[in-house]
């Protein structure tokens, strides 16, 4: 099985299934292929028809978007708990994973995922910060309902906190202000080996793309021995 | 079950797991919540409050289960019954099932944005922009391409909750006169042909609101 990625300082969506597999235990190669670079589209279009990165190819199964491919890798490795085995958690969990999936457009392009940003506060509109809570009133509610087994969503980590793993970063690189209760979460996500080694990767590429660096044509960076 | 749905004439988000339901026959009630004006008002959200956390409908309620967000909806329904077909039998059918539908889920936004679904409008061209019309193209390339290897008519052979996801497209491709090819219509009219179709259609030209955000022509308010 082989997931393609897009760099893994920016490409919110790549880190996703990359980290639901890596938390799952579930072996994989990867590929990493740089978005916004001359040829990058048409390499990702030999994958994909739909043109856009992550992609699992396992056989002759192609998978493209998030969703679809942790959906794909539950039902291939049901042991791996990747949805919470209750049906009404794994149907919340189903449903946050959704709501992430299609929601949050203004925090999302305020504050795009940049791992090697040095964490700074950005002033972010209305829209952007009931986002910001929003996300955190599900953190807390699905913590308060399933969370007792462990410090995720559901306990132990699920699709549904690999959903809202690049949440995480923005909300440590745009240093926004968060409850303790999602403070705790997000620790609990940092902690992860797996979050630690997408990490160490992201803050080694030297990739740039001006669009998603807010002081361009300053870059500013965490050294990649900061890890 | 109950659904929790909005408006029949605008709500493309309720269409999905009605029609799905329907045309599975997976028996469920409707309770309605008019979107009233503006979108999003007090009102509204206020209504809705007592069934979904999101703010958003449709909601599927299932004794104490609450589901919110159509995709998460289509699971719930596929695991709580598998004999209805709701994903393709098959594995490599039923993960690009999930693909396309999951791109439907958070795509296609241009085409979205200005072909705001109206099931009363009457067929008229409206002019898209570039990204709508590369929408467009997507869309026509997954229809004619799942319908080729799987058979057709649907987008998997026998009806699916991809079908269900991209039936709201269906609507809008048909109601703003966009120009398609000869297959991506014949799988409009397979899906325009279905009884539940017809009964949702005859339903929302009994609706009387208006919502000015989703009237392409506001502040005409074109009616059949």
């Amino acid at each position: 099985m082989k997931l393609i990625v897009g760099n893994k300082n920016y490409s919110s969506w790549s880190l996703r299934p990359w980290i639901g597999l890596k938390a799952a235990r579930i072996p994989f190669e990867e590929e990493v292929i740089s978005l916004y670079v001359e040829g990058g589209r048409e390499q990702i279009l030999r994958h994909s028809p739909a043109g856009k990165v992550p992609i699992l190819i396992d056989g002759d199964v192609r998978v493209w978007e998030s969703l679809a491919i942790l959906e794909y890798a539950a039902e291939r490795f049901p042991g791996a708990g990747l949805w919470p085995s209750d049906p009404a958690a794994r149907a919340h969990a189903r449903a946050i994973s959704a709501e992430m999936h299609a929601g949050f457009a203004a925090l999302r392009e305020e504050c795009t995922m940049n791992f090697w940003r040095p964490p700074a506060r950005r002033a972010l509109s209305a829209a952007a910060q009931a986002n910001a809570v929003r996300v955190q009133e599900i953190w807390v509610n699905a913590r308060a309902s399933y969370g007792a087994g462990g410090p995720f969503l559901f306990g132990t980590f699920t699709a549904a906190d690999a959903m809202y793993a690049p949440v995480v970063q923005r909300f440590i690189a745009y240093d926004i202000e968060v409850s303790a209760a999602a403070k705790a979460y997000m620790q609990a996500m940092t902690a992860l080996p797996a979050w630690q080694e997408w990490r160490r990767a992201a803050l080694s590429e030297t990739w740039v793309i001006a669009k998603f660096e807010y002081d361009w044509p300053e870059v500013k960076r965490l050294p990649a021995e900061a890890v | 079950m109950q659904l929790i749905i909005g408006n029949r004439n605008y709500s493309s988000w309720s269409l999905r797991p009605w029609i799905a339901m329907k045309v599975l026959g997976i028996p469920f009630e409707e309770i309605l919540i008019p979107f009233g004006t503006p979108l999003g008002n007090p009102a509204f959200r206020q209504r809705l409050a007592a069934y979904t956390p999101a703010g958003l409908v449709p909601v599927l309620i299932d004794g104490d289960v609450h589901v919110w967000e159509t995709l998460a909806i289509m699971e719930y329904l596929a695991e709580k019954f598998p004999e209805r077909g709701l994903w393709p039998a098959e594995k490599k059918a039923r993960a690009e099932a999930r693909a396309i539908s999951s791109e439907m889920h958070a795509g296609f936004s241009a085409l979205r944005s200005e072909c705001p679904m109206n099931l009363r409008r009457p067929i008229r061209e409206r002019a898209l922009s570039e990204a709508a019309r590369a929408n467009v193209a997507r869309v026509e390339e997954m229809w004619g391409d799942c319908r080729a290897r799987y058979g057709g008519p649907f987008l998997f052979g026998a009806f699916s909750a991809a079908d269900a996801m991209y039936a709201p497209m269906v609507a809008r491709l048909n109601t703003y006169g966009v120009k398609v090819g000869a297959a991506a219509r014949d799988y409009m009219e397979t899906m325009m042909a279905l009884p539940a179709w017809a009964e949702r259609q005859a339903e929302a030209l009994r609706e009387t609101w208006i919502v000015p955000e989703d009237e392409a022509d506001w502040p005409t308010v074109l009616t059949a």
